[in-house]
């Protein structure tokens, strides 16, 4: 049964893009391609990049740990499978550019793991101290898997100075064609609560929502079930508006508050944790098992069987394309993540990551004409840019500003509060890359300030 | 796998939107007050317009080559500038000097600040001030509507001073006859009365496109639900020349005419719902454009009321758009978590 629901939790500004998740949202979450060989990235989150702890030529288990970092902000990585280590070696990452990752050859054809967990009917998370709960996360270098990739333990381990009390777990997917964290509400309702009880026990927050978007009844009511009648989870249903589920905006819609420009979450005490991450956690937490696989969404109209698999990270992009099949179109981009703040990717042996969602495959129509030919007019100030922006900047003066090399004046229109959500460049009429310009900005002051490399 | 594989920055997607949109969505805006022109003043307005147009894109297409730069017309906004420029004409204006209008309005009130976008002041009404200072009397001679008098005989500002309220149709627009009420103490209350219904429909003289209101709001409200245009500028303009007309009235009745009158007559709706809205010259934020609209009906209203011109539409749209680039300093927009800090 679908029932109607409206969410009227929102925030000021925001697109609709053409959601376009019928083509996924249908395919439950089916094993990803067994692939010979995957390249674990040493760098798959925001901190310290972690150091091999393997040698070449080395066997590796399933679950084996092959890359650490003694910093406190970092998260290990793992081998996804049995096998040898081929080489460590440079790989390229939609982020970093190239960036170094260990290289893994199966010892024998392994299917994936399709780990169908259910938690028992009288699971109790006060079976596990908050501690122990921190500690099997950091060692199964949970992540946050909604995109942002900032180590979980580090987010969810209870700071004095910023006591938490308030959870709240996004399951909006507000990106156009990614269905995977639908599927996973769909079809692991009871792992992801789970979850969502642990965190809550480990951050000490008192009240935890679950924020879904109201275009995704089926998901409201499983996890309402699945919920039954808890007192200090409610779900929250949220508009159906991009980017819903961008943390800032999230926070702003369910609870009403703003997290201060420049500052994080727990400065309000409010901790936002992903559906996908929470499942991870749960799995992490109770069956000791590290984050090695991860549900990915493949869509877009080039994709001959688009649909959601489980995939061991570290699997290539071409791989995961070859095994759904991509029609020959003429000019494809290829996206890791939604087509909204997705990363185009040149390079088919890019590796999924622990943040990689999806992979959005889009053809020429879908990116349209001005877009694909890069043709950009001069801007006639019509202000939609002003309208949409989620975080209320002026998104034309700062690109402008950059564009024009005044950095200062930059930073005066607040160039450091934008959250690269790309609102602006999709309403443009002008079809000005306005995200692309303050993302170099950004890029500019930072060498500025000598954060970052020439 | 693939050879052609493109990247680029996020978003890989975008609104089907672009300026030749935008500015076809101006065009219907104005075709109701087109359509009205040409009822009320046949051929000429035809004529008039056809005329601004393609000189309009003529200079464009002439500044484009003498600069080399890529061919624009494509994107439609100098046939919004040709359009607007000639509904602001009087019908009988010759063609000859709608054409050097339109020369100057794109040629110097746009292309030499450096083509669509980078112009501060609104192209129309840079070429309509420049004909209205050189060509003072063609740009005030003024024509019946041919449903009053299919002949379109001319009337003159000079000969207003009439008593027959029933002949005032055929003598003056509706603010010359207010404004030489105000010089000769006549009454301005009679004729104002008898006047409104014509301003409403647009059978009284005056430009062509700014006579009749039902058109210009019909126009508007497009605008306004296509969501081309916000209701910001449109609102302060009406708003505060309501106001400054009903603190005048206020005053002395017996002088000035009514508030309501002053919005439907005169420039005043085309003003403010195509001329003032122009993106490229008002400014972005909201609160910015309170205070641009504000200061056009204001101003507008000071002219009108004070002033020496019967209409001041044109000077204070310019006026303010000079002030447009300080405006935005002064409104500029604090994020929606706030300032932060340090």
């Amino acid at each position: 049964m679908v029932t109607e629901v409206q969410g009227n939790l929102s925030f000021r500004g925001g697109v609709h893009p053409p959601e376009k998740k019928e083509l996924a949202c249908d395919c439950a979450i089916e094993p990803g391609p067994a692939v010979k060989q995957v390249a674990v990235m040493l760098s798959q989150h925001i901190g310290a990049p972690c150091r091999a702890i393997v040698e070449k030529g080395a066997d590796v288990e399933a679950g084996q740990k092959v890359g650490d970092s003694d910093a406190f902000v970092s998260a290990p990585v793992h081998s996804p499978f049995a096998g040898k280590v081929k080489e460590i070696g440079l790989c390229s990452h939609a982020v970093l550019g190239r960036s170094p990752a260990v290289v893994i050859e199966a010892r024998a054809e392994t299917p994936p793991v399709q780990p169908l967990w259910e938690p028992d009917a009288d699971f109790d998370e006060s079976k596990w101290s908050p501690e122990a709960i921190c500690q099997a996360i950091r060692d199964a270098g949970i992540v946050g898997m909604g995109g942002a990739g900032f180590p979980t333990r580090v987010k969810i381990e209870p700071n004095r100075q910023m006591p938490k009390e308030t959870l709240i777990i996004n399951g909006c997917e507000c990106e156009p064609y990614i269905t995977c964290d639908y599927r996973m509400m769909l079809e692991r309702a009871n792992q992801i609560i789970a979850g969502v009880k642990l965190v809550k026990r480990a951050s000490g927050c008192s009240r935890a929502f679950f924020a879904i978007e109201d275009n995704k009844p089926a998901a409201i009511e499983a996890i309402s079930a699945a919920l039954g009648d808890n007192e200090l989870i409610k779900v929250a249903v949220v508009k159906t508006k991009y980017p819903q589920g961008g943390e800032r905006q999230l926070i702003n819609a369910v609870l009403k508050k703003h997290v201060p420009t420049g500052g994080i979450p727990p400065m309000i005490g409010v901790l936002v944790v992903n559906v996908a991450t929470a499942a991870a956690i749960a799995d992490a937490v109770v069956s000791g098992r590290a984050l090695t696989h991860r549900a990915v969404t493949v869509s877009g109209e080039a994709v001959a069987r688009p649909g959601n698999y489980y995939v061991a990270i570290g699997t290539s992009v071409g791989d995961l394309l070859e095994f759904c099949g991509v029609m020959k179109t003429q000019m494809p981009r290829i996206v890791m993540g939604g087509p909204m703040m997705g990363l185009a990717i040149a390079d088919m042996d890019t590796p999924i990551t622990k943040v990689s969602g999806a992979i959005t495959v889009l053809t020429n129509k879908q990116i349209g004409k001005a877009k694909s030919a890069g043709r950009q007019t001069a801007c006639i100030r019509c202000g939609r840019c002003l309208e949409v922006c989620p975080e209320n900047l002026n998104p034309t003066k700062i690109a402008h500003a950059v564009k024009g090399n005044l950095l200062d004046l930059a930073q005066s229109y607040y160039l450091s509060a934008c959250i690269e959500c790309g609102c602006c460049s999709y309403v443009c009429p002008a079809n000005i890359e306005i995200t692309g310009y303050i993302k170099t900005g950004k890029i500019f002051v930072a060498r500025q300030n000598k954060r970052m490399p020439q | 796998m693939h050879d052609n594989i493109t990247v680029s920055f996020a978003p890989h997607i975008s609104k089907p939107l672009s300026t030749r949109t935008v500015m076809i969505d101006v065009i219907m805006g104005l075709a109701p007050a087109m359509i009205a022109a040409g009822y009320y003043f046949r051929l000429r307005a035809f004529i008039l317009i056809a005329a601004c147009v393609i000189a309009s894109a003529v200079t464009e297409w002439v500044c484009n080559v003498v600069r080399k730069k890529p061919f624009s017309l494509g994107d439609f906004s100098v046939v919004v500038t040709g359009i607007i420029l000639a509904l602001s004409l009087p019908p009988m204006l010759p063609v000859w000097t709608a054409v050097i209008g339109s020369v100057v309005a794109v040629a110097i009130g746009k292309m030499a600040f450096g083509g669509l976008g980078s112009n501060t002041f609104n192209p129309a009404m840079v070429g309509r001030t420049f004909l209205a200072v050189s060509f003072g009397t063609l740009m005030t001679t003024w024509t019946v509507p041919a449903t009053i008098d299919p002949n379109m005989s001319k009337i003159s500002a000079e000969n207003i001073l009439i008593s027959d309220v029933s002949e005032f149709r055929t003598q003056a627009t509706p603010l010359a006859w207010s404004k030489m009420a105000i010089k000769n103490n006549l009454g301005a209350e009679t004729y104002a009365e008898a006047e409104f219904l014509g301003t409403v429909t647009g059978a009284v003289g005056g430009c062509l496109g700014e006579t009749s209101v039902i058109a210009l709001i019909f126009g508007g409200a497009y605008l306004l639900i296509r969501r081309t245009i916000s209701f910001h500028i449109p609102a302060a303009v009406l708003i505060s020349a309501v106001v400054f007309a009903a603190v005048g009235y206020w005053q002395d009745p017996m002088t000035y005419v009514q508030p309501l009158y002053h919005l439907t007559s005169g420039g005043m709706l085309l003003c403010a719902f195509f001329i003032a809205t122009d993106p490229v010259t008002a400014p972005l934020t909201r609160r910015g454009m309170w205070i641009f609209g504000i200061g056009v009906g204001g101003l507008t209203m000071l002219i009108r009321l004070l002033g020496g011109y019967p209409e001041g539409v044109m000077f204070s749209v310019l006026l303010m758009n000079a002030v447009t680039p300080l405006i935005d300093r002064l409104c500029k927009r604090v994020p929606a978590s706030g300032k932060p800090k340090s």
